[in-house]
């Protein structure tokens, strides 16, 4: 009985399973004939197009030093590792995981700092006061080896001031190569002339083979930096200096410990002969023309090292001018440059040694637009390009070495770049550096007219802005110039120049005309007029003594600012048009549009409405919180804070003040242009947001600030849903389009006969477009590496070009071994990108 | 009858007069216990201020640094670029003095090394020169309580983990004394010789980076969970990696020493004297072996306590542990000077207190213990 029930159910149980695992039965009665007209077919759903970041959600964390970043990527802890790294090691583990790439960064570079003082206060002789030794020390070191041997190939060999990888490396390739060439590694021609100098100079090589001066042993002080691989050049250029009969004391110091030695000691005192430098540029350098003031004259820096330096008068008077764009022309400029260069060598308080590479590791299926000097963190679009390949939201994350390092608040918060890669997703700006060339591009402004003084060298590359040239450039006389802290008003250019002004340059900025009701602050609140209103009032305020939040660190940088600035004029304001009268110039238009002349409600440290600077106005001009550390350290109070920590409570404490009284700060001025109901309606938005957040970190970026856990060092950010620009806005930036070059041509040319060269430009095996092409120049060298001839070659076609050269020039050539370079300069990236070809010229 | 009378008052009078001058004696024993350990103690932070500012020289360190710094900052800003040469040497001068004032550079080192030395002692902590607070303050009070959370939450943990788990399986050794697991604890107890952050890196290498089953480090998953519950949760799976390492590099030395500490007891002759009286072995282990061990354990146990103070850098440092100990290194590092004075004297000012209170606990725990004349 019980097995039949048994086996009754079982059947019953197959049976429906069976029936629910048969397919669907065909209908056997025909479909119902429409009657009536056919009910439309819905249609297939578009995508909808994503605003804003293409990532749900970005979580930063601190997860202590580099040496955590590849185990943590390896082991799925992180996403990316933001930060750039160094070391040929790890550079060869990521490249041999195919789960990882990464991005390259070029800006930071070492060199060999010299004592410039030929004798110290003791009588002791330093042979690198003598600017012949020091010329000399660029044939002591091999560059290659330092490339290859120290950094693993993760570097470019660097011999003068100005970084491979920007504009004016390749603007003066034909100097820069024949510079190179004259400074090859040759250590026998470096002790020649050291021997000689050493000679005149008084010193004599002792039996030992050492050298003496005035019967002693000349001791080399070399201080070491040991926190990375200037520790190995150290070693390395000590060992090549006992080579030529110096005996090296080297003293291994970290940062600190080095600092008071080489930047704060008097170089009389020879304290010190040589020290391992390094320097960083943390975006694309569009004009390095400044680096030679810099670097080797007294106008640096007011250190005592920098006060030693003696530039021969003819340098001093050219890096002066390239500092201060005193020239006429490009051409001008060209000449001054490719003079400095030489110049540079001849004085060479400096030998450069390498343009280090770092990279930035992330795994293989994240893409994202790295700055090439900044790296993925410095760059201001990682927000609107970072996003998994083929899928739209998900979320990343981003390890980086801490965050939260300093209190954050927009006018003189946290300044790291662990805090501000951060901020940059969460604000955004009028303009934006392009990642791969420096030019400014614009994201908030419609367009731009920059006019400019005559006889200025400036120009202009993109269509966004439009140049002119005036001969004389006046400021209106109701622009504002000044601002008066005591009124709250501004001064217009009619009471501060009764005479009336000019200016160099005038930039006309525009918005659109929808800006106001399109961008709106995290908090709710539009943007507003207001908003730029207090940028331009903070640009003043902080820096006048009458001021409540009057700042001494301000003062100063108000100082340096009005030295230049002549005026700003609001034309219109719906749409908005600004226009900035100045008299700094940059030598590309693109880049006279500066977020500054933008007055864009960008501060210094941060993006910010003008409702959450008045909380933080209120709370310092009440000396309980201060902006800037210096100040906070001299009124003992907290430094404030818009994030985390007790300045909370007290900006809590001052919104709910402001939002009784309707609060506007600066009256007298924002009053005009702010009412009572925006400011009520605005302190209201940011109190819910307060209540929702705990901070009061309001942009207009494509991400919010959801969560700030200082505790675990932990920072997240959500999608910015209203964020009103699609996602595919900056989608341009993926790779960074650096060309391919190859030659073709015969390997012998006949003297008085004309040659060939094709040339082929390339990206990603595709023909190089023409109109990204800013030059394709070739230059002729000897086998000993003299400049024989240079030209620009001519296109033929879509990424082919020819070098044609002629009988006459052949000519010219020395019989022997040549070499043809060709450099390609283009205007979406800034590497240069080189190809070489070698031949015999032939007499006929 | 008389002199019974007489006799009552006289025992009175030698009782009050006995109790009077122990009162005096042992006043005078603790006004000269509290001085000499005060003294002790502002003799050590006027050390720790001349060391943590090297006699003066950080000075000239910080200024360096700050030339440095700054001068970096402004030729990288791009506000900046295309100031003259001399404006921008200029700019650059200003900030200089001005940070230079901010952080009292200009004052002589030795008036600054006594008002160091008065706001320590005073505990008035004051603000840090250029570290903050996880949170974002200055305030060096919040820069220490703020870390000490995360360092009592971990270290205390550990510690008193290890400290009763090493006296329970000490005081079971001491009883199996040639045992197989008393030879065990025995030979393993040279491991301890490698520091907790050692054995971190190989956990770290195979529950984080190779099985996956626990994080690298961290206080807690990121983002953080929102509820207590979760965020708890996930603290104590962050928890486990770091007590293991700690456990494992310590455990074995610890019952080895504890258990020969009780070898050493169970030895003397009033143990032999219980065990023949017949007592029961627990009764012998609580009163015969435990009890005149207490000062010791309590001292042990005390010094362990204020010891989670200074925290531990570099195991903190493997396991990316927001404690004290990093945040002091750090302190170091960048010559901080009102961080490394503020936590030096919070923990001068614990072992004073506890050196202090263990004399009053000897007294108590230990009737061999007497404050003399």
């Amino acid at each position: 009985m019980k097995r039949g029930l048994l086996a009754l159910t079982l059947l019953l149980v197959v049976g429906l399973l069976m029936t629910a695992c048969r397919p669907a039965a065909t209908p056997t009665t025909p479909p119902p004939k429409p009657t009536e007209a056919p009910t439309p077919v819905p249609p297939t759903p578009t995508p909808v197009p994503r605003f804003g970041a293409w990532l749900d959600e970005v979580v930063f964390m601190g997860i202590g030093g580099d040496e955590n970043a590849l185990p943590r990527l390896e082991g799925g802890d992180i996403d990316i590792y933001g930060h750039g790294i160094g070391g040929p090691e790890n550079f060869a583990r990521v490249k041999a995981n195919p789960d990882l790439t990464y991005s390259m960064a070029f800006g930071s570079y070492n060199e060999i700092t010299f004592n410039p003082v030929l004798e110290f206060k003791d009588g002791r002789l330093n042979p690198f006061g003598d600017p012949q030794i020091r010329e000399a020390m660029n044939w002591a070191v091999d560059r290659n080896y330092i490339v290859q041997e120290i950094f693993g190939g993760l570097g470019a060999t660097k011999l003068l001031p100005i970084v491979s990888a920007f504009p004016d490396y390749a603007r003066y390739i034909d100097v820069v190569r024949a510079l190179e060439a004259k400074y090859a590694y040759n250590l026998d021609r470096a002790k020649e002339v050291i021997s000689q100098r050493m000679i005149e100079l008084g010193a004599e090589l002792g039996p030992d083979g050492k050298w003496a001066y005035k019967g002693k042993t000349i001791t080399l002080v070399f201080v070491i930096r040991v926190e990375d691989e200037r520790k190995i050049i150290g070693d390395y250029v000590s060992n090549q200096l006992e080579e030529m009969g110096f005996v090296v004391d080297r003293q291994y110091k970290t940062r600190t410990e080095a600092a008071p030695i080489w930047i704060r000691s008097d170089p009389a005192e020879g304290l010190w002969h040589l020290y391992t430098g390094g320097w960083i540029t943390t975006a694309v350098e569009r004009d390095a023309g400044d680096n030679f003031a810099y670097f080797y004259t007294k106008l640096g820096m007011g250190s005592p090292l920098w006060q030693a330096y003696t530039p021969t008068e003819e340098f001093f008077n050219i890096a002066e001018r390239l500092a201060n764009r005193d020239f006429k022309s490009l051409a001008e400029r060209d000449e001054l440059f490719r003079k400095a260069l030489e110049l540079a060598m001849q004085d060479s308080v400096r030998v450069w040694l390498v343009d280090q590479f770092s990279f930035t590791p992330r795994l293989a299926k994240l893409e994202v637009a790295a700055d090439l000097a900044g790296g993925v963190e410095g760059s201001q679009l990682w927000a609107m390009t970072m996003r998994w390949k083929d899928q739209v939201g998900g979320r990343v994350r981003w390890g980086q070495p801490d965050v939260l390092i300093e209190p954050w608040n927009p006018i003189g918060g946290s300044n790291w770049v662990y805090d501000v890669d951060v901020q940059r997703g969460l604000g955004e700006y009028a303009v934006v550096s392009d990642p791969y060339t420096g030019l400014l591009l614009p994201n908030r402004i419609e367009k731009a007219e920059v006019v400019v003084k005559e006889g200025l060298p400036v120009g202009k590359t993109l269509d966004w802005v439009s140049l002119q040239f005036a001969p004389e450039i006046k400021v209106p006389e109701d622009a504002w110039a000044d601002w008066d802290a005591a009124n709250q008003r501004f001064i217009t250019v009619g009471e501060k120049f009764p005479e009336g002004t000019t200016a160099n340059v005038k930039v006309t900025v525009y918005y659109p005309a929808d800006l106001f009701q399109k961008v709106r602050w995290h908090d709710g609140s539009p943007l507003s007029l207001g908003d730029f209103l207090m940028t331009m009032i903070m640009t003043f305020d902080r820096g006048k003594e009458e001021s409540p939040i009057f700042d001494e660190a301000a003062k100063s940088i108000l100082d340096s600012f009005l030295a230049h600035f002549k005026g700003v004029r609001i034309v219109s304001t719906d749409p908005l048009v600004i226009e900035t009268y100045e008299d700094l110039f940059y030598l590309d238009a693109e880049n006279n549009v500066t977020n500054a002349v933008c007055w864009w409600p960008y501060y210094d440290q941060g993006q910010a409405p003008w409702h959450s600077v008045a909380l933080g106005y209120l709370a310092e001009a009440n000396k309980e919180l201060a902006f800037t550390s210096a100040k906070a350290t001299a009124l003992e109070v907290e430094y404030m804070s818009y994030v985390a920590g007790p300045s909370l409570d007290i900006l809590k404490k001052y919104l709910d003040q402001a939002a009784a009284e309707k609060f506007i700060p600066y009256a007298p001025t924002l009053g005009q242009f702010v009412s009572a109901d925006e400011a009520a309606a605005r302190y209201a938005n940011l109190a819910k947001w307060y209540d929702q957040y705990k901070h009061f970190w309001v942009n207009t970026g494509p991400f919010y600030l959801a969560l700030v856990d200082p505790t675990a060092r932990t920072v997240l950010l959500k999608r910015n849903e209203a964020y009103p620009d699609p996602a595919e806005k900056w989608a341009g930036f993926g790779v960074p389009k650096v060309a391919v070059v190859e030659l073709e041509g015969p390997s012998q040319v006949t003297k008085g006969q004309e040659a060939k060269y094709d040339v082929y430009v390339t990206f990603e095996e595709e023909p190089y477009p023409s109109d990204e092409i800013a030059s394709v120049v070739y230059l002729i060298f000897d086998s000993q590496g003299n400049l024989l001839a240079k030209g620009d070659a001519a296109m033929v076609a879509e990424g082919q070009y020819q070098v044609v050269l002629s009988g006459d020039v052949t000519s010219k050539f020395p019989a022997g071994a040549a070499k043809l370079e060709v450099a390609v300069a283009s205007k979406v990236v800034s590497i240069p990108a080189y190809g070489t070809l070698e031949f015999v010229v032939v007499a006929p | 009858m008389s002199e019974q009378a007489l006799a009552i008052p006289r025992k009175r009078v030698r009782s009050v007069s006995f109790l009077q001058s122990t009162f005096a004696r042992l006043l005078r024993y603790t006004l000269v216990r509290g001085v000499t350990i005060f003294i002790t103690v502002v003799i050590g932070v006027y050390l720790t201020v001349m060391i943590a500012n090297m006699g003066g020289y950080v000075d000239q360190i910080r200024k360096g640094e700050i030339r440095e710094n700054i001068a970096i900052q402004v030729i990288n800003d791009p506000a900046y670029r295309s100031l003259s040469a001399d404006a921008k040497r200029q700019l650059i001068e200003e900030r200089v003095r001005l940070e230079e004032k901010r952080l009292g550079l200009d004052q002589p080192f030795l008036i600054r090394s006594f008002r160091f030395l008065e706001n320590a002692l005073t505990l008035r902590l004051g603000f840090a020169q250029l570290m903050n607070s996880n949170s974002g303050s200055r305030q060096v009070r919040l820069i220490l309580l703020e870390r000490l959370p995360a360092t009592l939450l971990l270290f205390g943990t550990e510690n008193l983990f290890l400290f009763f788990l090493s006296l329970f399986i000490a005081l079971m050794l001491s009883r199996q004394y040639g045992s197989l697991w008393d030879r065990l604890f025995v030979v393993l107890s040279p491991t301890s010789s490698a520091p907790g952050w050692f054995y971190g890196l190989f956990l770290i290498l195979i529950f984080a980076g190779w099985l996956r089953i626990l994080p690298f480090g961290d206080l807690v998953d990121a983002p953080p969970p929102q509820t207590p519950l979760l965020y708890a949760l996930s603290v104590a799976k962050h928890m486990i990696l770091p007590i293991m390492a700690l456990t494992l590099s310590a455990i074995f030395l610890s019952v080895y020493s504890w258990r020969t500490f009780f070898l050493i007891y169970s030895s003397e002759d009033y143990v032999e004297l219980a065990k023949a009286k017949g007592l029961s072995g627990r009764t012998i282990e609580r009163r015969y072996i435990l009890r005149p061990t207490l000062p010791t354990i309590v001292t042990n146990f005390l010094l362990t306590v204020i010891g989670l103070w200074t925290g531990a850098p570099i195991f903190e440092t493997v396991f990316n542990w927001p404690g004290l100990g990093r945040t002091l290194y750090q302190a170091v590092g960048l010559f901080d000077v009102p961080v490394i004075v503020g936590s030096t004297v919070i923990f001068a000012y614990l072992l004073a207190i506890t050196v202090f209170l263990l004399d009053i606990i000897y007294a108590i725990l230990d009737p061999r213990v007497r404050v003399s004349a």
